[in-house]
């Protein structure tokens, strides 16, 4: 039906949100979620919250993957990282930059307002073509573990929810209206063109 | 053109190769798998449907496109395909199939309209999408050929059309397609205006059309009108902007829509962040908090955007301000001004909206393929600040001066008095301290804002320039308050019409709270500003509401459209469970004649109602409904149009209640035919329920009103000719007649006012209610009169009377030849021997018994009942010899009945028949009876039409000629010449004769004979002489009187008479003329004494 992107901030995060958007995924046919970083970098989490382990865009997950096992299997298999990584590896082989990708999406879901503004500033600065809409949402999730927990279920939810909906333009103000009560937490909202 | 789409075009290059791997393995020319996938895709379902067609565009666009033409019925036939995604697909074809070829366009544009105009948004949005292209390559291509042909001309017009229904796509109700309608918008001012050296314009957008390039010398695309046209859009799409309830996607869209505008045309650039200064200022009230801040995101970034250009250098001093307000610190901003170098010296193009300086340069500038900016005769300074700027700017350069510390501490302390209770959301998001207060700077930006918001407002010195760009057409208070916004200034706002004329944006749904102490912001919903209506306001608004449609009759006939309002009418009334069903049935019956249409549907619409609802649904709102109508017509003077009749029978279903009103309705006198015509329309008509429509009138054939009854009865004997109907009327009329067998009448037979608890005894009324159903029935069925013997023999004395009062009719009717009558007599049930003799005498009343009612008579009175009563009626169809037999016993009975015999006998009750025989049966009557007897001659001569002289005067000569003679010859003699004394010389005669018959011989008859004489005189005298002496001497034994006057009239007589008279009569005349009279007188006294009684009695009439 459309297409979807979600920008991860923190790789726990993309974790469970893109876990649970391929669950869905498999139930529901016609969703296309894809995930992307925005930085000049990937970043994984490393043994303590200022060392993480750093890689470029063209590193491929199996590199990464290898790597981790190869400095400390047991810490990356307890904080999931390398089960993430071999689920990744499957689906595409390296992590994709947003900014690098061409196709055309109808919605694209940030976690952190620095990758809001990341991505608005990409897309304001494409030239317009078709002038197709894509609508800009960021949700702003602590970057800690229960946080994440929830913000996957949260935009979980807020997809299937637009899913949903006939006719997603309309009803997007209201809908996000709606989270922002039930989630207590602020979201942005705006639209860019292709 | 290509360059567009470049990309899009490799991408599908890649899709396309697979297909062309499968056109060599197969080995199809490229036609024939057009046709193949064609063929599939009209059979196969929406997913792969959209790869076969996307197959085909690939063949017939990039691969060979000289097979579009071919195809494109074909696929542009899709365009009705019931799958939204397919549609679109149609839509994006018709872009790929017009890019590729321009004449195409002439075909597909009013396809594309068609499409526009879709049921679904989202084609609509694909469609929007499109034509926004579409515009740009259409003006194009006819800009490019010098001639226009018809056609070419009438699509230019539909483009035309196109693009205005899409800017109308502004004021939309949904946010999707405004949103796409504000970028078809931007891309109109964009190509509608011209490209300057200074536009940014996007390197793939370098090949585009714009206002410059379009020949002022065209034949049928006027330079002027694209201008205007453009212009008007910008103005739409500012005026858009600026409405208070826009939602934030569109804000979003239109602020970026502004910055690609002000970046391409910065001609516009002056509107652009005059726009973006208002919307600062004037953040839509109805945004929630994170809207507010989405929204100031965008003005951030598209406000840098803007500021990088270079033509933003003027403006620069507003931008700054604004993007400090928005938080970004200075630095920043200078890091994205672009250094003033050269800027300041390039020329900066004519304002657009100076049309005229314009008008030639630049195209003649451009004409050569020369890209390097020209050098346009430099102007270094603006040479006129738009309009709107100078507004703004005056407004400020006056408020300036007089914002000193006393006025702005006035101000503050009387706006205080406007400020909401709670810090709206708007006003903390965009709060930031004032950091250079009370410097000139911040007067000057001050005064700035106030200067934008009294501009909006309308009010202020820089009002007094006509040509506003931007306007906010609200109140000043409103507009003074939306700066801080709250609650109080949503409401105000809310209030004004125009919101309401104005595109509407989405409306949240959770409800909004004033600002709370976390002074998060709820987003605006419709439902938080409209108060609920009562239940009394609203029923008070829907009755008039319908008061008003029901009352407007006259006005929407005259429109023709009396149907709609029959129809809504009805359907209202239904919708609203009967609130308003009385007034609308008040009006019908007001006028019912004409508003029957009105009833009809009504009634329908309720019946539809309760079927729709089955099986738990009621009728009673129908029944209401039908009741009403029906009763109302009741109560209406008579109508003789049968529109009782005409609703009765068009009504789906006739409840209880509805057939007590036709009850009533047959119940009174004056509607009685009517109402019963209409209960048998509907017997005949409804044949489910006939039985119980029938019951009613059943039940009114015992009713007390005699009209209502012989009606039904007639209606009921019309209805037992039909064999269905048959049994039943014959069961209720048997059932109802059983009633008779009852020691007292049931409650059944009294109305329900009567008070039935007192056993009341049995009257004739009430008999005849029992009786009437079936004595109407009997002649047309003699079978049922065996059920009135077996009743009539249970029954009580009263009842048997009453019923032999009342069959007379229907026995007469049944006449005497009836088997079922003859059978009756036959068997004459035991106790019905009444009943049967009553009906024998019915039958024979009028006409004489015919021979076999005589023959059963007979029968049953000699071998059943012997009772001579029976024999009475058929008293003149017996034997002489029986009637003989008969007559002692009949003599026997009470006078009337013994009168009513010899009626029968001599024929006087069938007048028109008399018996012929009857003065011979007087006669032979008069001979046999015995003394008392003379009781029924004396009645004989009561009659006297049958007893004319003529007749006497045989009976007579009849008698006399008996031998012996009759006792009562002399009685009939004196009591004729009573009645008809002109037969006189008759009698004379007779006395004549009976002198040879030596009358004196028979006592009783010579009594009579002188009494005659005696009566006589003196026309008796010549008989008198006849008599023997001996008997003249008895003669004046016992009449000595006669001796004289007989003597004297002797003694008249010539000489030559009196010869005739003998001797001895002469000496019994003149002897003893003196002694005998005492003596004579008293045997005739004893004589008298001796005759009795009966021969007083037959004196003494005749005397009177």
């Amino acid at each position: 039906m459309f297409k979807q992107v979600t920008t991860n901030k923190c790789i726990s995060l993309s974790n469970k949100t893109h876990q649970k958007l391929s669950e869905w995924r498999e139930s529901k046919r016609g969703f296309d979620v894809r995930s992307f970083g925005t930085g000049s970098h990937v970043k994984l989490p490393g043994p303590a919250p200022d060392k993480p382990n750093v890689y470029d865009f063209k590193t491929t997950y199996e590199q990464m993957y290898n790597d981790l096992v190869r400095k400390d299997k047991e810490l990356y298999t307890q904080n999931g990282i390398l089960h993430m990584l071999d689920r990744n590896k499957r689906i595409k082989s390296r992590p994709e930059r947003f900014q690098s990708c061409k196709e055309q999406f109808d919605l694209v879901i940030t976690c952190e307002e620095r990758v809001y503004d990341q991505v608005l500033e990409d897309l304001s600065s494409r030239e317009q073509e078709t002038f197709t809409p894509v609508h800009v949402i960021n949700v702003d999730i602590q970057d800690n573990h229960e946080e994440a927990t929830l913000g996957a279920f949260l935009i979980c939810e807020l997809c299937q929810c637009i899913q949903h909906t006939d006719d997603m333009e309309n009803e997007m103000d209201e809908l996000l209206q709606e989270f922002e009560d039930k989630s207590n937490r602020p979201f942005l909202h705006t639209v860019c063109f292709y | 053109m290509t360059s567009n789409n470049g990309e899009s075009v490799g991408a599908r290059t890649c899709v396309a190769s697979q297909f062309f791997k499968d056109d060599k393995a197969i080995d199809m020319t490229t036609s024939e798998k057009v046709v193949d996938l064609l063929n599939q895709a009209a059979l196969i379902a929406t997913d792969s449907k959209l790869t076969v067609l996307k197959q085909v565009q690939e063949l017939i666009i990039n691969k060979d496109p000289s097979l579009l033409d071919n195809f494109l019925d074909e696929i542009i036939a899709f365009q009705t395909d019931k799958s939204m995604e397919v549609r679109k697909f149609v839509i994006g074809f018709i872009e790929e199939a017009c890019k590729r070829d321009n004449e195409l366009l002439l075909r597909l544009i009013a396809n594309l309209n068609m499409l526009l105009k879709d049921e679904s948004v989202n084609v609509v949005k694909k469609a929007i999408l499109t034509f926004t292209q579409l515009y740009k390559v259409a003006l194009q291509w006819f800009v490019r050929s010098k001639v226009m042909s018809e056609m070419q001309e009438a699509c230019w017009d539909m483009v035309t059309q196109m693009k205005e229904d899409i800017l109308a796509m502004l004021d939309i109700d949904n946010d999707g397609v405004r949103t796409h309608a504000i970028k078809f918008t931007e891309s109109l001012i964009i190509t509608l205006s011209p490209r300057t050296s200074d536009s940014d314009t996007p390197k793939r957008q370098e090949g585009d059309i714009s206002l410059d390039k379009i020949p002022k010398d065209h034949p049928y695309i006027r330079y002027d009108t694209l201008c205007e046209e453009g212009k008007s859009a910008l103005e739409q799409l500012l005026k858009f902007m600026v409405h208070p309830a826009i939602s934030s996607i569109n804000l979003t869209t239109a602020l970026g829509s502004l910055a690609t505008l002000a970046r391409q045309r910065p001609m516009f650039m002056s509107e652009v962040v005059q726009a973006y200064e208002t919307l600062h200022a004037n953040l839509p009230p109805t945004l929630a908090k994170s809207q507010v801040s989405s929204v100031r995101k965008n003005l951030k970034l598209h406000l840098l955007a803007v500021l990088k250009h270079p033509c933003s250098l003027e403006f620069q001093g507003q931008i700054s301000t604004l993007l400090l307000d928005l938080g970004m610190s200075q630095n920043e901003i200078a890091r994205n001004t672009p250094a003033p170098r050269e800027q300041r010296k390039r020329p900066r193009i004519e304002p657009y909206s100076d049309g005229k300086k314009l008008k030639m340069e630049p195209v003649l500038l451009e004409d050569d393929d020369d890209k390097e900016e020209p050098v346009a005769p430099s102007v270094s300074k603006p040479s006129s600040v738009p309009a709107a700027q100078s507004a703004i700017d005056l407004t400020a350069e006056f408020l300036r001066p007089l914002l000193s510390p006393e006025n702005v501490a006035n101000l503050v302390l009387i706006s205080m008095v406007y400020l909401p209770d709670v810090m709206p959301a708007s006003f903390q998001a965009t709060y930031t301290p004032v950091e250079s207060a009370g410097t000139d700077a911040q007067i000057k930006h001050l005064a700035r804002l106030m200067a934008t918001q009294m501009t909006a407002a309308e009010i202020g010195p820089g009002e007094t320039s006509k040509d506003l760009l931007i306007k906010r057409k609200v109140p000043v208070v409103g507009q003074a308050i939306s700066v801080v916004g709250g609650g109080y200034t949503e409401k105000s706002q809310l209030e004004t019409p125009q919101v309401k004329r104005l595109p509407e944006p989405i409306l949240p749904s959770t409800q909004i709270k004033m600002p709370g102490a976390s002074g998060k912001r709820k987003v605006f919903r419709l439902a938080d500003v409209v108060q609920p209506f009562t239940d009394a306001q609203l029923e008070k608004m829907t009755n008039t509401a319908v008061k008003r449609i029901l009352h407007s009759e006259k006005a929407i006939a005259q429109s023709g459209m009396s149907h709609v309002r029959v129809k809504l009418l009805s359907r209202l009334v239904c919708q609203f469970e009967g609130i308003m069903m009385d007034d609308v049935l008040e009006f019908i019956l007001e006028d019912i004649r004409t508003r029957i249409d009105l009833a009809f549907s009504l009634l329908y619409q309720e019946y539809n109602t309760y079927l729709s609802q089955q099986p738990a649904g009621l009728l009673d709102a129908y029944d209401h409904c039908l009741f009403t109508l029906l009763a109302g017509l009741q109560e209406k003077p008579e109508q003789r149009d049968g529109l009782f009749t005409k609703l009765v029978l068009e009504a789906p279903l006739i409840t209880e209640s509805a057939l007590d009103v036709i009850r009533r309705y047959c119940e009174d006198e004056s509607r009685v035919y009517l109402g019963m015509t209409t209960l048998k329309e509907l017997i005949i008509k409804r044949p489910s329920r006939q039985f119980q429509y029938l019951h009613v009138l059943l039940d009114l054939s015992s009713h007390e009103k005699e009209k209502v009854r012989s009606n039904a009865l007639s209606f009921i004997k019309r209805m037992y000719e039909k064999d269905q109907l048959r049994d039943y009327i014959e069961k209720f009329a048997l059932n109802y007649m059983q009633l008779l067998v009852h020691p007292n009448p049931p409650s059944l037979l009294f109305s329900a006012d009567k008070d039935t608890e007192v056993a009341s005894p049995w009257t004739e009324e009430t008999v005849r209610q029992c009786l009437y159903l079936y004595l109407s029935l009997l002649p047309l069925n003699h079978r049922l009169v065996h059920e009135l013997a077996s009743v009539y023999t249970e029954a009580i004395a009263d009842i048997k009377r009453s019923v032999l009062r009342v069959i007379e009719q229907p026995i007469r009717g049944m006449g005497m030849n009836s088997p079922d009558l003859l059978l009756l007599v036959e068997n004459c049930p035991k106790g019905a021997e009444t009943l049967v003799t009553r009906c024998l005498h019915i039958l024979t009343d009028k006409v004489p018994p015919s021979p076999e009612l005589v023959e059963r008579v007979r029968d049953l009175y000699h071998k059943r009942v012997p009772d001579v009563r029976f024999l009475i009626p058929v008293i003149n169809g017996l034997e002489k010899k029986e009637v003989i037999q008969a007559l002692p016993k009949l003599i026997k009975l009470n006078p009337v009945v013994v009168k009513e015999v010899f009626n029968r006998l001599l024929g006087t009750q069938h007048s028109k028949t008399p018996v012929p025989s009857s003065p011979a049966l007087f006669t032979f009557l008069l001979m046999e009876m015995i003394p008392p007897t003379s009781t029924a001659t004396n009645l004989c001569f009561g009659e006297r039409n049958v007893y004319t002289s003529e007749v006497l005067a045989v009976v007579m000569q009849q008698l006399m000629e008996h031998s012996p003679l009759p006792i009562l010859l002399m009685r009939t003699v004196i009591q004729s010449l009573t009645m008809y004394p002109r037969l006189g010389g008759f009698v004379m005669n007779i006395l004549s004769r009976l002198i040879v018959k030596q009358v004196w011989k028979y006592p009783k008859v010579w009594e009579g004979f002188v009494k005659c004489c005696q009566r006589t005189k003196p026309q008796s005298y010549s008989v008198l002489l006849q008599l023997p002496p001996a008997q003249l001497t008895s003669v004046f034994e016992r009449c000595p009187e006669m001796r004289e006057p007989l003597l004297q009239h002797v003694h008249s007589f010539t000489p030559h008479q009196q010869a005739h008279i003998t001797a001895s009569v002469m000496t019994v005349l003149e002897a003893n003329s003196k002694q005998p009279e005492p003596e004579a007188m008293r045997p005739v006294m004893a004589e008298r004494k001796v005759m009795g009684s009966g021969g007083t009695h037959v004196f003494c009439s005749v005397c009177h």
